[in-house]
């Protein structure tokens, strides 16, 4: 077995794709046409082109249950995914001068520094990288 | 507050409190980044931030889930990819990030990508070509 696709559950996938290609700066990898409004969309980081795939499904537009876990995390703060970075700090001044908000603010944890961003499609996402 | 503030604040109150052992642990992996390529051990490592072996192996493995050898075999290995990727020898790569012999890092390198150095070299030489394409 590989891992080759994870999964964020997104609102709304054209917003989706724009915050995370235009603000994040990942890469469109695959956009297949599913049903009406629904799409096999993913995206690569551009530093790792042929890394793990990150599927923007839009699970909690359809799925009332997927919508209902969604906002239980949002609500209580919790990270839905952790993507790793050169600097935490460089990364937090990078996307709050994008007007992206941070619920916690760069915070060293051991060995580890961490931050977390709303990704504005329900989800909180986690930076980290060893110190 | 929302409840992951919380448990952030909590789990460094129970694990990382010590300012003391969290540079100790800190240091020792930033001399590991800076001298991968060098001969390194558990003696040099303690010897450097004054402690002993066995406490720093004790609390290396407590921040970073593995052992100052692993962490330099990891470091090893993923800089001798970046070196076989720019088209260096399975040998001059060998002795450029601080292993002894090329057999020794044939097979660690098998062991922790699933191919040998050479196979390595050759499958990203095809996914170079194959992007140019």
């Amino acid at each position: 077995m590989k891992v080759r696709v994870l999964s964020i559950p997104v609102q709304n996938q054209d917003k989706a794709l724009k915050f995370y290609t235009e603000i994040l700066g990942f890469i469109k990898k695959l956009d297949i046409p599913l049903t009406e409004d629904n799409r096999w969309l993913t995206v690569v980081s551009k530093e790792q082109l042929d890394g793990p795939e990150v599927l923007l499904e839009p699970a909690p537009k359809d799925f009332e249950p997927a919508k209902i876990y969604q906002n239980a995390l949002f609500n209580a703060g919790i990270p839905c995914v952790q993507f790793d970075v050169e600097s935490v700090q460089a990364e937090y001044d990078r996307l709050t001068k994008l007007n992206v908000d941070f619920t916690v603010r760069p915070t060293d944890m051991g060995a580890a520094r961490i931050a977390v961003f709303n990704d504005t499609c329900g989800n909180l996402i986690q930076i980290a990288q060893l110190i | 507050m929302t409840f992951y503030q919380k448990e952030i604040n909590r789990i460094k109150g129970i694990c990382y409190s010590n300012d003391g052992q969290s540079q100790t642990v800190i240091g020792t992996r930033s001399y590991i980044e800076n001298n991968f390529d060098k001969k390194l051990n558990l003696d040099v490592l303690s010897h450097i931030r004054f402690t002993s072996k066995f406490h720093l192996l004790r609390l290396f493995k407590k921040y970073y889930g593995q052992t100052p050898k692993q962490y330099l075999i990891d470091k090893r290995i993923e800089q001798s990819k970046n070196y076989l990727k720019m088209g260096r020898s399975v040998s001059e790569t060998c002795y450029s990030v601080g292993f002894e012999t090329p057999s020794s890092f044939s097979t660690l390198f098998k062991s922790k990508t699933g191919l040998t150095p050479s196979e390595y070299q050759k499958s990203n030489f095809h996914k170079v070509n194959h992007n140019r394409i």
